[in-house]
């Protein structure tokens, strides 16, 4: 419980202090009623927040560590691993100090997917070759190259994996691959291997909304591919702000806001 | 003189390795007779690479740990930090162990404008109210409004500062400001406060040419203002790879390589 409440306190400071463009943001984001109607698809551009419903409670709000709300179907080798993890998140969640997510106390990357479960905005930019998204937590890119490109496998194992896509009418294929296992999969723990493999099927479903499906495949954690969707609200007058996970600093400072007594 | 050596095997490895496209591109990078001769002086996107004049030996080369060859005009308060910097480059350099610059050992983010001193290539991406650079660096991003809007002190101190710009002419003149005093101006440590204030005039001289002219302001640790000249050449065929400080772990890498006979 006491990670639930940092998670909360948590996630209030960084809306408030990581996206300054947000106060006078009241009204629910799902009220796009006003939203200009005409828009082209094949351009996914701006600063694109999280839209999930809120507020609800923190544990019903899986979606700040987690894809979806069952289980994923994991092999005995991804239960294994999950079963080591100490989480700061979720049903079984330990205290910071105890938790040995590979983010903490290290600040390494989150790698993909994960990225998408830490809730800050994100922003895409286009070239002619590429679709790039960044993200305001730790500064991380996820760079989608569209000029017809094949995997690099000589790009050795990386955090973020090596992506490609394609669009297919209206809806823009990433395929990523080449990835290391030093990351989990979520903030949970669910673990994966360097055999897995993302992709992202990315669609403006209207002018304010883009939804992502992510289809996980990992033979060796889960037994079959599954799949979530993300859900984005465009977010036309916010700009990304810095959000740089500083070392232990920001979770030392977590630490002892938790020790001290409850307001 | 071991570090100046490891200087060049890190600088090394790092373009063979992580630019796969850079293979072949063995012709001087300033030999662009051939570049076309047509361009859009306001459009700065591609790949850039650190254009300072190379096969000269290591202590001349001193744009790999700091922004120009005489020493800035220091203020007692700067000069005193200074003596206190161990840095791992330069004609004070220490062994890696011993140094005591805030990104080793710790991975804390390298900041503006330290960032242009790793020999790392950059993109500049543009949008209708911006220009942002990516660095393959640690993914950091130096993101300059150019939408009209003035610095937002609400900002709070930031690592990459808050970056505002305009066209003059043909030149993007950027106005960075709002900065933490957690980084090293450079490698070999020279100081800088809170009161940094960064002027770049950004400039595309031909189609396979830019310059970055900084301004380096800071009365706090400089008696006058300062400049330093950073060449860019087009890289059209590159793209930027995963290049991240994986905390201890990379230096400790470094460190054993040190540690190994000299070849």
């Amino acid at each position: 419980m006491r990670s639930d409440y940092l998670a909360v306190v948590f996630t209030a400071a960084i809306v408030l202090a990581g996206s300054p463009a947000m106060s006078g943001q009241t009204k629910p984001p799902s009220a796009a009623a006003a939203a200009p109607s005409s828009f082209d698809p094949h351009d996914l551009s701006g600063v694109w927040f999280d839209d999930r419903p809120r507020p609800l409670t923190t544990n019903e709000r899986y979606w700040i560590y987690k894809f979806n709300a069952e289980e994923p179907p994991m092999t005995a080798w991804g239960e294994a691993q999950y079963k080591a993890t100490k989480s700061s998140f979720g049903t079984r969640a330990y205290p910071l100090a105890e938790t040995n997510d590979p983010l903490y106390h290290t600040c390494t990357p989150p790698g993909l997917p994960r990225i998408y479960l830490h809730p800050f905005p994100m922003q895409i930019v286009q070239t002619p070759g590429e679709i790039i998204l960044l993200f305001e937590y730790d500064s991380i890119r996820h760079q989608i190259f569209t000029d017809g490109r094949q995997h690099d496998t000589a790009l050795g194992p990386l955090w973020m994996g090596d992506s490609i896509g394609h669009w297919e009418g209206d809806t823009l294929v990433a395929d990523t691959v080449n990835f290391n296992e030093k990351t989990w999969l979520d903030r949970i723990g669910h673990p994966h291997s360097d055999a897995l493999h993302v992709v992202e099927r990315m669609r403006r479903v209207d002018h304010d909304h883009l939804v992502d499906d992510i289809t996980i495949e990992d033979p060796k954690a889960y037994t079959k591919p599954w799949s979530s969707r993300i859900e984005f609200l465009l977010k036309p007058k916010w700009t990304l702000g810095e959000q740089f996970c500083e070392d232990e600093e920001s979770f030392q400072k977590l630490d002892q806001d938790a020790a001290a007594p409850a307001k | 003189m071991r570090n100046f050596e490891l200087g060049i095997v890190l600088a090394f490895a790092m373009i063979s390795v992580y630019s796969a496209p850079a293979s072949g591109q063995s012709k001087n990078p300033t030999n662009s007779s051939t570049a076309p001769s047509s361009f859009d002086p306001h459009d700065l996107s591609g790949v850039w690479f650190d254009d300072h004049p190379r096969l000269i030996t290591v202590q001349q080369r001193y744009w790999a740990y700091t922004f120009t060859p005489d020493a800035p005009p220091m203020t007692p308060w700067a000069a005193a930090k200074f003596k206190t910097a161990k840095p791992s480059f330069g004609p004070n350099a220490h062994p890696l162990a011993e140094s005591n610059d805030p990104l080793y050992h710790t991975c804390a983010p390298i900041g503006f404008p330290l960032i242009f001193l790793y020999p790392l290539p950059m993109q500049i991406v543009q949008t209708p109210g911006e220009v942002i650079m990516l660095f393959e660096w640690d993914s950091l991003r130096h993101q300059i409004f150019t939408d009209g809007r003035a610095h937002d002190t609400a900002l709070g101190p930031l690592w990459m500062g808050d970056s505002i710009g305009h066209w003059e002419g043909d030149t993007l003149v950027t106005d960075t400001v709002n900065f933490n005093d957690k980084t090293w101006l450079d490698r070999m440590g020279h100081p800088h406060s809170t009161d940094l204030h960064v002027v770049e005039r950004i400039r595309r001289i031909d189609h396979d040419h830019l310059v970055d002219d900084l301004t380096i302001e800071d009365p706090k640790a400089y008696t006058k203002p300062w400049t330093a000249r950073l060449p860019f050449v087009l890289k059209p065929k590159w793209t930027l790879a995963e290049q991240f400080c994986e905390d201890v772990e990379s230096f400790q890498t470094i460190d054993q390589d040190a540690a190994a006979p000299a070849k």
